[in-house]
């Protein structure tokens, strides 16, 4: 009769281990990130703004473990540092934004009529910019400082949320569910409130971490550009552009430090945005 | 083991097997646990054959057909020998695989429209496959395409060739499906459920497809479905499957007159009949397999199973010329008793015999329809209801509704039947105040629909068709059955009395009430989903197509639910399908529903054995009837392009017995008897049809 | 026809949101601090000199005359004056526009191409080492900060390897070419200038470079994405069912299904490279739009942050537009 032995006919993994790797990846990297700033100051022998009258631009090694900027303060330290206020700005920019674009959103997909068309005009406007240009315009206009910065990035994200969650909720609301939920006497606000929001959220929360990601680019590219966080207060951005005229003159480390910080603290965000997708993805199939 | 024989008069066709399957076995690897889909399965189809492959999902169809091609899923081990022209599909290098698939065998895929590629044309993906396997090049490749799309019945195939699948009408892509399966000109055609979503007018048109190509070209064809009775007509031999193992094989007219295994027994006891026959629903469901398995995987849902049947599993064993089944207990008794099919003469559902002395779905012959109307008050009533869904931009729209009144009274069960897009799934929105009527007026119990408060609205409840789908994912439930309460302020511990009581009614264990509804079974959240609208005590409940996501023997379950709370003296009951049998069983009128207009209303048996309307002679004609085979008496013209007609009676383009003042003039209901119906030519009728027959 | 009535449709749906994107630029500029008067007249200027100032510009004009004004220019083609240079606004962007749209449209086709290439290559090889590969090369890409990337590209290609001219300008003044279009490397081209062009390609490698491995990330993903979709769709097993060889499969039934999704999210990548740019011509010195506009927004130089925003934002709309015609061609279940 016929062979017992195993024929494997299609191989090929698409399970959740990849997801799995990357999600943890991700999460220990930003972990790292997060003790590091929190940690800072007993990390470095330095302060952030502290000035070494006998040391600018002094190579890595010796005093200055990565050396020294055109000001001679600590790279090191400043670089560690940053991590408060580029984390700090992205997730409160983040949040800000979910939380506005998410009510929008929910506001113009159920409710339809003039209030989506209002809105979504509005969304329009907002989505007739590349949303750098936009944060760049934005913070321009409105300056500097912890807060504005926050509510720069946080508007120029709202309504790509506001467009996300419309066009989930406009699905979910053709779906059986919801009738069964108004056949079943519930309100608008009840079928927003206990139907809609916690379905229509799936998405938000794969896009939430790599938005975070984007929104720490945002605010270095504005440093960098002299728009957002400005010397002496350490951050990445505004660190890299101090060092953009000794990157000619072949001084890397003003410049190559926090671009790395940068650079693997979004990777962080990235990796656990893509191991989120990968494992909702999974999960549909 | 010896391939079985075929039936009579087909011996020379069955000397050679083409497809020869012995002993097959899948398991499926996912992380953190293995599905046996196949266990020891085998059978044999020989050129020239239809073979049945049959079961409820779950019993290993699919997995058989993408054996045969060679296109078993990710982490699947497969053991045995899958025979093809004398090689091993399991076990064919790249090349001779590539070789095979098409050539050797096409599958014909369950979701035409899915299968097809949307950014290429129809024509190109037909000559796709002809230059392919049949060499052909160009201009004939071209010709023979079209060639093709005529011969499965598509009007104007010149210009179908450059339709997208988007542009398709369901039953225009089965067959587009069926000319590129053919196409590829395969020893074997594999059909995966192809009536599946379609009208019961196109379904038979469609199997005698499969039939033609084994006929006249030989092919060997294996038709894959879960109704038995619909596809039994069309096959030679069929294999019944259970839980990935094969319960029973054999002649088809033997399988589907005296089935042997019990598992075969339940699933045509499950399927309604249109006669009127029973339902007798057989408890639990499929079972899913970690393991190939040591029992008999159906003993735990079998009336007759013994210790035995627990211990072994049992062998598959021949009883006679090329019937085998598995099964300690194989049973000998009728499945049903002789009975006259006589669909024009008044038949009495005489009680049937019912062995396994399971509860029974009768129509409600204790309460006459005329009894009824005198007990209870008026709970629904529609008049004049007229629903246009206006295209977003500009003028137009779609007339879903044209005019529909009815009238039910509390402990009557009002049946709707038609095909897609007649109107019937506006109807129960439009009753539910999900729609508002265009014109006309829809009051529940006596309000307006429109006026009514939230917690009036809940006087009237619904039953979805897709029982998963209606209940949120996000909320348990306790929290789903309890959602008309909490509208209607009942506070929280009478809440959790009254949805237990639901529940238990509902035969469902409370420990279910903590569980979301992805952890259910579709039979379980449908019961949740009655549950829900049985709880508040409704004056109304609409039931819209509440079985047709279901496998068949947890449809007989749900029908007999719902056969139970629609006889409730409390409420009246609107039962809305296309399934005429699942009407039949409990209805006590029915109406029924043609492009959104009332073609034929009556007393069901009246309507079901005594038609006036064309239209409602042909659904009755092309409805599957079990263990016998003929052709509906009036042929409807299928797929048209443009079926709305603007002035004149709606079935004007398509009715055979049309006449000028059809074609100018819409009749409306008229009293013919004990029922109405809309038909210029209903007095002529009976005449017209014995001339043309 | 059709499509020219959509495109019609289409034009007429901007004509509200660039009105929005005017009235709201115009209101923003003033309404928000800064003064570019005083910015352009220096410490010493008085209260008298600064009203001589803005009275030269219309600026101690009614708000609703001055937009008014600004309205009828706009409808006359004519942009203003700059406070900060005292040239037409119009006439200097002109000339910022080439050397911009010479990166964008570069950087943004080699992407796209190599991103069609590569996220196919990709998804065929799913969950294999090449397909891992690339796709951590993605992930790379999304989270690079493409200023850092081209200071360090500078300081590998010019500064330690010397490979690549200095990050100082678009093409030798040495070669003396002739400006037609602004776009350096185009007008060597049309000039027939041999010097000029190996110059101004020279001086292109690096920003482009930048820019490519910037934007390359999304739409790579995006297409490995939408390929593996179209891989494991109904439709696709079902022609692979029926033995069709690789070939046919490929051209006929995953390219064409997988770029169905492509133009929408090409033209938002167009849009993430005009805002890299702005970031990337302030690396290289690159003298274009970006760098004008940025120095416009900083001095609150009115009439040019109401021009160049103006002409972003009908940039930006006029490529999705295309992107959706495109669609629309590649995809038959639009309706159009």
């Amino acid at each position: 009769m016929a062979a017992l032995e195993m024929v494997p006919v299609v191989s090929g993994s698409r399970d959740g281990r990849f997801a799995k790797i990357l999600i943890w990846t991700g999460g220990t990297i930003l972990v790292v990130v997060a003790l590091a700033a929190i940690f800072a100051p007993l990390l470095s022998s330095w302060g952030p703004k502290e000035i070494d009258p006998n040391g600018t631009l002094a190579a890595p090694g010796g005093e200055h473990l990565l050396g020294s900027d055109g000001n001679g303060m600590d790279v090191w330290s400043r670089v560690l540092h940053a991590a408060r206020i580029d984390l700090g700005i992205a997730i409160c920019a983040v949040a800000l934004a979910v939380v506005v674009g998410t009510l929008l959103g929910m506001l113009a997909g159920y409710l339809g009529g003039w209030v989506d068309d209002g809105l979504m005009r509005i969304v329009d406007i907002f989505q007739a910019f590349p949303t750098f240009i936009l944060a760049l315009a934005v913070s321009a206009l409105l300056g500097g400082g912890f807060v504005n910065l926050v509510i720069t990035i946080a508007a120029v994200n709202a309504p790509a949320y506001a467009r996300l969650v419309r066009a989930e909720v406009r699905t979910l609301r053709e779906m059986q569910y919801i009738d069964a939920a108004k056949t079943s006497g519930a309100s608008t606000i009840g079928i927003m409130w206990r139907h809609l929001l916690p379905n229509s959220l799936t998405p938000v929360r794969v896009i939430a971490p790599l938005n975070c990601g984007w929104a720490m680019l945002t605010l270095a590219g504005l440093s960098f550009l002299g728009l957002g966080v400005t010397v002496p207060t350490a951050e990445w951005g505004s660190m890299i552009s101090l060092g953009t005229s000794d990157v000619v003159a072949g001084r890397w480390w003003t410049s190559v430090p926090p671009g790395l910080a940068l650079l693997v603290c979004v990777l962080g965000f990235s990796l656990l945005g893509e191991g989120l997708q990968e494992r909702a993805e999974a999960r549909r199939r | 083991m010896t391939a079985p024989a075929g039936t009579p008069g087909r011996e020379a066709a069955m000397t050679v097997s083409l497809l020869d399957i012995q002993d097959l076995s899948v398991v499926i690897h996912r992380p953190g646990r293995s599905v046996a889909a196949l266990s020891n399965v085998s059978f044999t189809v020989a050129p020239g054959e239809v073979v049945g492959l049959v079961g409820e999902s779950g019993g290993g169809k699919s997995m058989v057909a993408r054996a045969i091609v060679g296109m078993l899923p990710n982490g699947s081990h497969a053991t045995g020998r899958v025979g093809f022209d004398g090689a091993d599909v399991l076990r064919m290098d790249p090349a001779d695989l590539a070789a095979h698939r098409g050539r050797g065998a096409a599958i014909c895929f369950q979701n035409p429209r899915g299968a097809l590629s949307p950014t290429r044309t129809v024509g190109r993906q037909l000559i796709d496959r002809l230059v392919t396997h049949q060499k052909m090049t160009g201009d004939r490749a071209a010709e023979s395409a079209k060639e093709l799309f005529a011969s499965v019945g598509i009007r104007n195939p010149g210009r179908r060739l450059e339709a997208f699948p988007h542009e398709l009408s369901g039953g225009m892509a089965q067959r587009v499906m069926i000319s590129l399966a053919t196409g590829c000109a395969p020893g074997l055609l594999i059909a995966d459920e192809p009536t599946t979503g379609l009208d019961v007018t196109l379904t038979r048109e469609i199997l005698r497809q499969f039939r033609h190509a084994a006929d006249t070209d030989g092919r060997g064809v294996l038709l894959i479905s879960h109704d038995l009775a619909s596809i039994a007509e069309v096959c030679d031999r069929v294999v019944v499957l259970y839980a990935g193992t094969v319960v029973e094989t054999g002649p088809a007219a033997k399988v589907l007159r005296e089935p042997a295994h019990p598992y075969t027994r339940a699933l045509l006891r499950s399927v309604p009949d249109v006669n009127g026959g029973r339902v007798v629903p057989t408890a639990g469901g499929m079972p899913l397999m970690t393991a190939a398995p040591h029992d008999c995987p159906f003993a735990p849902r079998c009336a007759h199973a013994g210790e035995d049947c627990r211990t072994a599993r049992p062998e598959t064993t021949s009883l006679t010329d090329g019937w085998s089944l598995a099964c300690f207990h194989p049973q000998e008794t009728a499945l049903f008793a002789p009975q006259e099919a006589a669909p024009a003469s008044p038949s009495d559902p005489a009680p049937l015999p019912d062995p396994q002395g399971g509860s029974s779905v009768a129509p409600g012959a204790s309460v006459t329809a005329d009894n009824a109307e005198q007990a209870g008050r008026v709970v629904l009533r529609v008049q004049d209801a007229h629903v246009v869904y206006r295209s977003r931009f500009g003028s137009g729209g779609h007339h879903a509704l044209r005019g529909v009144d009815l009238e039910l009274r509390a402990g009557e069960t009002l049946g709707v039947v038609g095909e897609s897009g007649c109107g019937k799934s506006t109807l129960a929105k439009l009753i539910m105040g999900l729609v508002e009527p265009s014109s006309g007026s829809v009051a529940v119990a006596g309000k307006t629909v429109g006026k009514m408060s939230r917690v009036e609205r809940t006087r009237a409840q619904m039953v979805f068709q897709d029982p998963i789908g209606s209940l949120s994912p996000r909320r348990t439930v306790a929290d789903s059955i309890a959602e008309p309460l909490r509208a209607a302020k009942v506070p929280a511990d009478a809440r959790a009395a009254k949805t237990e009581a639901a529940l238990s009614r509902m035969e469902l264990d409370n420990s279910i009430l903590t569980r979301y509804p992805h952890e259910l079974s579709g039979g379980q959240a449908q019961r949740v989903g009655i549950a829900r609208a049985l709880v508040g005590q409704p004056d109304l409940i609409v039931f819209d197509e509440p079985t047709s996501a279901l496998d068949v023997t947890v449809q007989a379950q749900i029908l007999d639910v719902i056969a139970d709370v629609a006889s409730d003296a409390g409420h009246g009951s609107v039962f809305i399908s296309h399934d005429l049998a699942t009407v039949r069983g409990f209805a006590d009128r029915v109406v029924v529903l043609y492009l959104g207009r009332v073609v034929e209303e009556g007393p069901v048996d009246e309507v079901f054995d005594r038609p006036k309307h064309p239209y409602t002679r042909a659904l009755l004609g092309s409805a599957p009837r079990l263990g016998e085979s003929r052709t509906a008496e009036v042929q409807l013209v299928k797929d048209l392009d443009e079926a709305d007609a603007a002035t004149g009676c709606a079935l004007a383009a398509r009715c055979p017995f049309v006449t000028d003042t059809c074609r100018s003039q819409e009749q409306t209901l008229q009293s013919y008897g004990e029922s109405r119906a809309a038909c210029w030519r209903v007095p002529e009728l009976t005449a017209l049809i014995g001339k043309s027959a | 026809m059709r499509i020219l009535r959509f495109v019609g449709r289409r034009l007429l749906q901007l004509i509200p949101v660039l009105l929005g994107v005017v009235v709201l630029t115009f209101l923003l500029v003033r309404v928000l601090p800064g003064d570019p008067i005083r910015s352009i007249l220096g410490p010493n200027a008085t209260e008298a000199d600064a009203d001589a100032a803005r009275a030269r510009f219309g600026l101690d004009q009614p708000m609703w005359k001055q937009f008014l004004d600004y309205l009828q220019g706009l409808f006359t083609g004519d942009f203003g004056t700059s406070i900060q240079s005292g040239g037409s606004v119009g006439g200097e962007m002109a000339l910022r526009l080439g050397p911009t749209l010479e990166l964008v449209v570069i950087a943004v086709t080699i992407a796209v191409l190599l991103a069609i290439w590569l996220g196919i290559w990709s998804a065929r090889r799913a969950d294999r080492v090449g397909d891992h590969t690339v796709r951590i090369f993605a992930l790379f890409g999304n989270s690079i900060p493409e200023f850092w990337l081209g200071l360090v590209l500078i300081l590998v290609g010019y500064a330690t390897l010397g490979w690549f001219p200095a990050p100082s300008g678009r093409v030798d003044p040495d070669t003396n070419l002739t400006p037609l279009t602004g776009a350096d490397l185009v007008d060597a081209l049309i000039t027939g200038n041999g010097p000029a062009i190996a110059s101004s390609a020279a001086h292109l490698v690096l920003p482009v470079l930048t820019l490519v491995i910037g934007v390359l990330a999304p739409l790579l993903r995006s297409v490995r994405a939408s390929a593996l979709e179209v891989l494991r769709s109904e439709a696709y097993a079902a022609a692979a069912a029926h033995g069709l060889p690789e070939k046919t499969l490929l051209r006929g039934y995953l390219r064409r299904a997988t770029l169905v999704r492509l133009p929408s999210l090409a033209a938002l990548v167009f849009g993430t490279a005009l805002g890299s740019t702005v970031l990337i011509e302030y690396v290289y010195s690159w003298q274009g739009f970006g760098q004008w506009a940025l120095r416009g927004l900083l001095y609150r130089d009115y009439p040019v942050v109401q021009a160049s925003v103006l002409i972003i934002a009908f940039a930006y709309v006029l490529v999705f537009l295309i992107a959706d015609v495109v669609h629309a061609w590649l995809d038959p279940r639009v309706k159009i």
